[in-house]
């Protein structure tokens, strides 16, 4: 605000247009390259969805490509605001030290406490526990199934440790210091990095944490003996789950602290230590986190495969169960129980294998594991009952279709029945060898084809499911797992949805959507824009989508579904495809929702995705602050437009806007050549959208407006009110004061599909905030209709548009000024929520004097 | 007469190895993977394929030595050379007659499928096969 006063007090009027200008190409700028790093982080996003192989070289690229767009984008909002957010730089140099360290591949421990207990574990602290851990409390956390009481030694605390054991100076002496590629070498270094571990002290805190944690275990759950296992971060989970890294058992109480130290050493183990180097990464650079659990008292347990991959056409799980202690099955050594289960519903025992069981491993007494015989009358006795593999079964299957891939699960079930999960991870096989009877033509003469090659792929995949077409009521927590959705719109509201479809199916809609992006995200098989899938497919019943060759077959089809299962999980990552996931964990997410919150500070920028929100929602702020601009016969740029409807609107051209007359101060919508401005008073000027004339306020109405400190006419902010119009031939940036409401467009209008985008902002309102809460969910409700991804809270609403094409721009745009006309005063007569409904639905029939004014 | 086409993908990387050979096995390929340049050379003394699919960089011998190997052979054998970015600007210093394409990281696996069958086509014209 200050910066108007001072610039009109400096430099005059015609120089303050010209400095409005240039602000106005700040923002210009701001926008394009706010625009491009959505482009970038959206491609990325694809690399990871699509079938794309990529190296190292483009991340690197993609990195500092980004990094300067940023850069850019807070130069802009600086140069707009006069540097009034230096603090984003911090911010921006914190996160690019992040996506550093991820190209690296440094594992660099998140700063978390030294213990988590498994039931805290959430998302968020799913890179400090480590891979192995972070599924287990996902699974349990979610209800999925019960896994032993427990805790986790964060990759924090394991960082410290391997401080205070002086690892780095060693590890930097031998191998940065360019020691040959000996193996002998190798082992040796391995040796002396284990002996430095084992004698190091663990830092007196860590080692308190622990203990305490363990005391309350026992007495939470009566724990007498726990496993503990290691849980390494990022690259390395692969080795966590190979059994490179230690797993120790029946470990005491108080004897925790030293197995965790061993645990910690096998970092260093030489196989470890190989097998990293061959894979790219640093010998001897690694984090993890371990995991403590109270040991089961089992009675039995062994391993299970949602699929035999050798043979998925089987449809069966297969499980191997032993006596006591699941090592019998993991080692491979004893005489093991082998079932099939059936994978459909009730899971009937296909096949079975009893074998004669005569020794199980057990806890020792003391502590440890120890051998001991099985009772004679049980060599022969089968290691879990029918309802118990049935059980197992179900929660299995719940779990593969959680993970979305074929799991290898490792159990247990103890003395009373009771089953626990302990272990699950993708079923890991080589490359699954396409049967031959997968092509496309092999199935298309077995299975009836419903829809053929009929719109785009937004992302790969096979799914299957009941198909349930989406209708605007639907309530989506009530409908069943495994349901592919088949809608008329890619409606962002089906977003919440997807999470549990298996496949999604529109009629209308793009693949570079934002609904597209979200597919990829969760990787969920979706095809967009067919037309005709609502028709076709409403009766259907069950189908399987390929989403690959864009088929869809009704009914289940076997061969498909086996593929798909089995290739999630050998899509053996490799290091690129996990770091460009890290980097993205530090550039995609938004954090920064509410631009009213408090928590909207640079500060609170997590991801180069809050920076770039944060900077455009300053910088509208700043551009729409209060100014008074008057149209003069000198200013080239400056007019004021002449419309049928009371509307006073100044309008500013940055170029090919308007079609200005030297002579005249105003000009008619026939000489407006802004597209998007066109389009919007198109809507805006329609029949009976603008109510003329004072509004009648009902006594409650006016109640609460005149008890607001302010007076019925004053606007609802102290500034010269204004209604401003900022155009070239493709943009708007519209800020208008109606009915005490504050509405921002900002648009973006071409031929180019992925350029084009719609920003509406809608605050405010004279009376109560109940009923600008309704206006805000009225509007909200019109605009998801629209397909606008929508947010906001109490009177405020966000919403946007982007990526479609030059038509359905031009539709938004004129439906936006029917709505910014009709919702004018409408606040004042929204005394409840069931007028909200009728006003919606009056909009959307086009009548437009629901009451008549 | 042979039926299928087959190619020879070296990448000292195994994972795109892996990856390529899914792809173009589903494409109804038949493939052979190296990750090792002197392994492959010696693979393509002893068999004649359609089609080579190399990365330039490589320690050992480099995409280029396998693109001269396989031009000397004179068996119209189809060269497809991946190359990143920054080696792009290397390839147009050096002579690399015989290449039937580049193909820039990152790619499609598909784009990869669609070039491997029209390089084969190429192959098997020079070699006056009946096209399958």
């Amino acid at each position: 605000m200050t910066f108007w006063k001072d610039t009109f007090r400096r430099r005059g009027k015609a120089d303050a247009v010209g400095a409005l200008r240039e602000r106005l190409e700040r923002f210009r700028e701001l926008v394009n390259k706010n625009n491009h790093v959505l482009e970038l982080i959206a491609d990325a996003g694809e690399k990871l969805g699509g079938e794309y192989i990529f190296d190292i070289q483009y991340l690197r690229t993609f990195a500092r490509e980004l990094e300067t767009e940023v850069h850019g984008v807070i130069s802009s909002l600086n140069a707009i605001t006069g540097n009034r957010y230096p603090k984003l730089l911090d911010t921006l140099e914190t996160i690019s030290a992040e996506i550093e360290a991820a190209l690296e591949s440094r594992e660099v421990a998140p700063k978390t406490s030294l213990v988590v207990p498994l039931k805290e574990i959430d998302e968020e602290l799913s890179h400090a526990v480590g891979e192995k851990m972070a599924r287990l409390a996902e699974i349990s956390n979610k209800g999925l199934c019960r896994v032993p009481d427990g805790f986790v030694v964060s990759a924090y605390a394991c960082q410290r440790f391997l401080e205070a054991a002086a690892i780095e100076p060693a590890v930097r002496e031998w191998f940065d210091g360019g020691e040959p590629n000996d193996e002998a070498l190798l082992a040796r270094r391995s040796a002396q990095l284990q002996d430095r571990i084992r004698s190091a002290d663990l830092p007196k805190d860590i080692a308190r944490t622990i203990r305490r944690a363990v005391t309350g275990l026992k007495k939470s759950s009566s724990c007498s003996s726990l496993a503990i296992r290691s849980s390494a971060l990022g690259e390395d989970g692969e080795l966590s789950f190979a059994g490179q890294y230690q797993t120790l058992l029946g470990v005491a109480p108080d004897q925790v602290p030293t197995a965790y130290k061993e645990v910690v050493a096998s970092l260093y183990a030489s196989g470890v230590m190989r097998y990293r180097r061959s894979g790219g990464l640093h010998p001897a650079r690694g984090l993890m986190a371990v995991g403590c659990h109270c040991m089961v008292d089992v009675r039995a347990a062994g391993v299970l495969y949602t699929l035999d991959p050798s043979e998925p056409q089987k449809d069966v799980l297969v499980v191997s169960a032993a006596f006591g202690l699941g090592k019998t099955v993991v080692d491979g050594g004893g005489a093991v129980d082998r079932f099939e289960i059936s994978r459909d519903p009730p899971h009937r025992v296909v096949s079975r294998s009893v074998a004669c069981k005569e020794e199980m491993y057990v806890v020792a007494p003391e502590h440890g594991i120890q051998k001991v015989a099985v009772a004679r009358s049980e060599h022969g006795a089968p290691t879990v009952t029918e309802p118990e593999l049935k059980e197992l079964a179900a929660t299995a299957l719940h779990i593969e279709n959680y993970m979305k891939c074929a799991q290898d699960i490792e159990w247990a079930v103890d003395s009373e029945g009771r089953l626990f999960i302990l272990q699950t991870r993708p079923l890991r096989i080589d490359t699954p060898r396409a049967p031959a009877n997968l092509g496309a033509t092999e199935l298309m003469s077995k299975y009836p084809v419903l829809m053929r090659n009929q719109g785009e792929v937004a992302c790969r995949g096979i799914g299957s499911g009941r198909v349930h077409i989406v209708t605007d009521d639907d309530d989506f927590d009530t409908l069943p797992d495994d349901v592919v959705l088949v809608a008329r719109s890619s409606t962002p509201r089906l977003a919440a949805a997807m999470v549990r479809a298996s496949a999604v199916i529109t009629d209308v809609g793009t693949a570079t959507g934002h609904l597209a992006a979200i597919a990829r995200e969760l990787r969920v098989p979706t095809v967009l824009d067919t037309g005709i899938a609502t028709q076709v497919l409403c009766d259907a019943g069950e189908v399987t989508v390929d989403a690959e060759e864009n088929v869809v077959y009704g009914g289940r089809v076997g061969e498909l579904i086996h593929y798909q299962l089995l290739r999630s999980s050998a899509y053996a990552e490799s290091a690129e495809f996990r770091m460009l996931r890290r980097m993205l964990k530090s550039i995609a997410p938004l954090n920064l929702n509410d631009p009213q919150s408090r928590n909207f500070v640079p500060e609170r920028c997590a991801t180069y995705h809050d920076i770039i929100r944060f900077a455009h929602e300053k910088a509208v702020e700043q551009l729409t602050e209060g100014y008074s601009v008057r149209p003069s016969r000198g200013s080239p740029y400056v007019r004021r437009l002449d419309l049928e409807v009371p509307l006073d609107l100044i309008v500013i051209d940055l170029g090919d806007g308007l079609r200005i007359q030297e002579a005249s101060r105003t000009v008619k919508i026939e000489d407006v050549t802004s597209a998007p401005l066109l389009a919007l008073l198109d809507g805006l000027t329609t029949e009976g959208v603008w109510a003329t004339g004072p509004a009648e306020m009902d006594l409650d109405g006016f109640m609460s407006s005149a008890t607001r400190s302010l007076s019925f006419t004053t606007p609802l902010a102290a500034k010269p009110e204004q209604n401003l119009a900022i155009v070239s031939g493709q943009y708007l940036n519209l800020s208008l004061k109606l009915g005490y409401h504050f509405n921002i467009v900002d648009c973006y209008l071409t031929e180019t599909r992925n350029d084009n985008f719609i920003y509406f902002r809608f605050a405010g309102g004279v009376t109560g905030m109940d009923r600008r809460s309704r206006r805000a969910a009225l509007l909200k409700s019109i605009l998801e209709k629209h397909d606008f991804v929508v947010e906001g809270k109490a009177d405020l609403v966000i919403a946007r548009i982007k990526k479609v094409s030059f038509e359905t721009m031009t539709h938004r745009l004129e439906m936006i000024g029917r709505l910014i006309g009709f919702t004018r005063q409408l606040d004042i007569f929204l005394r409840d929520d069931s007028l909200v409904e009728k006003c919606i639905e009056c909009f959307l029939r086009g009548e437009y004097n629901v009451f008549s004014r | 007469m042979k039926n299928t086409t087959e190619v020879l993908v070296l990448d000292d990387e195994a994972i795109v190895c892996e990856r390529l050979k899914a792809h173009l096995e589903n494409n109804g390929f038949q493939v052979e993977t190296f990750t090792e340049s002197q392994r492959a050379m010696d693979r393509l003394v002893e068999k004649t394929f359609d089609v080579v699919v190399t990365d330039l960089k490589m320690e050992g011998p480099s995409g280029l030595d396998v693109l001269r190997f396989v031009r000397d052979q004179m068996q119209g054998t189809q060269v497809i050379m991946i190359t990143g970015y920054a080696s792009m600007e290397a390839a147009r210093a050096a002579d690399y007659t015989g290449v039937y394409e580049f193909i820039l990281k990152p790619f499609q696996l598909d784009e990869m499928g669609k070039l491997v069958k029209k390089a084969a086509k190429k192959a098997m014209r020079l070699r006056g096969r009946a096209k399958e």
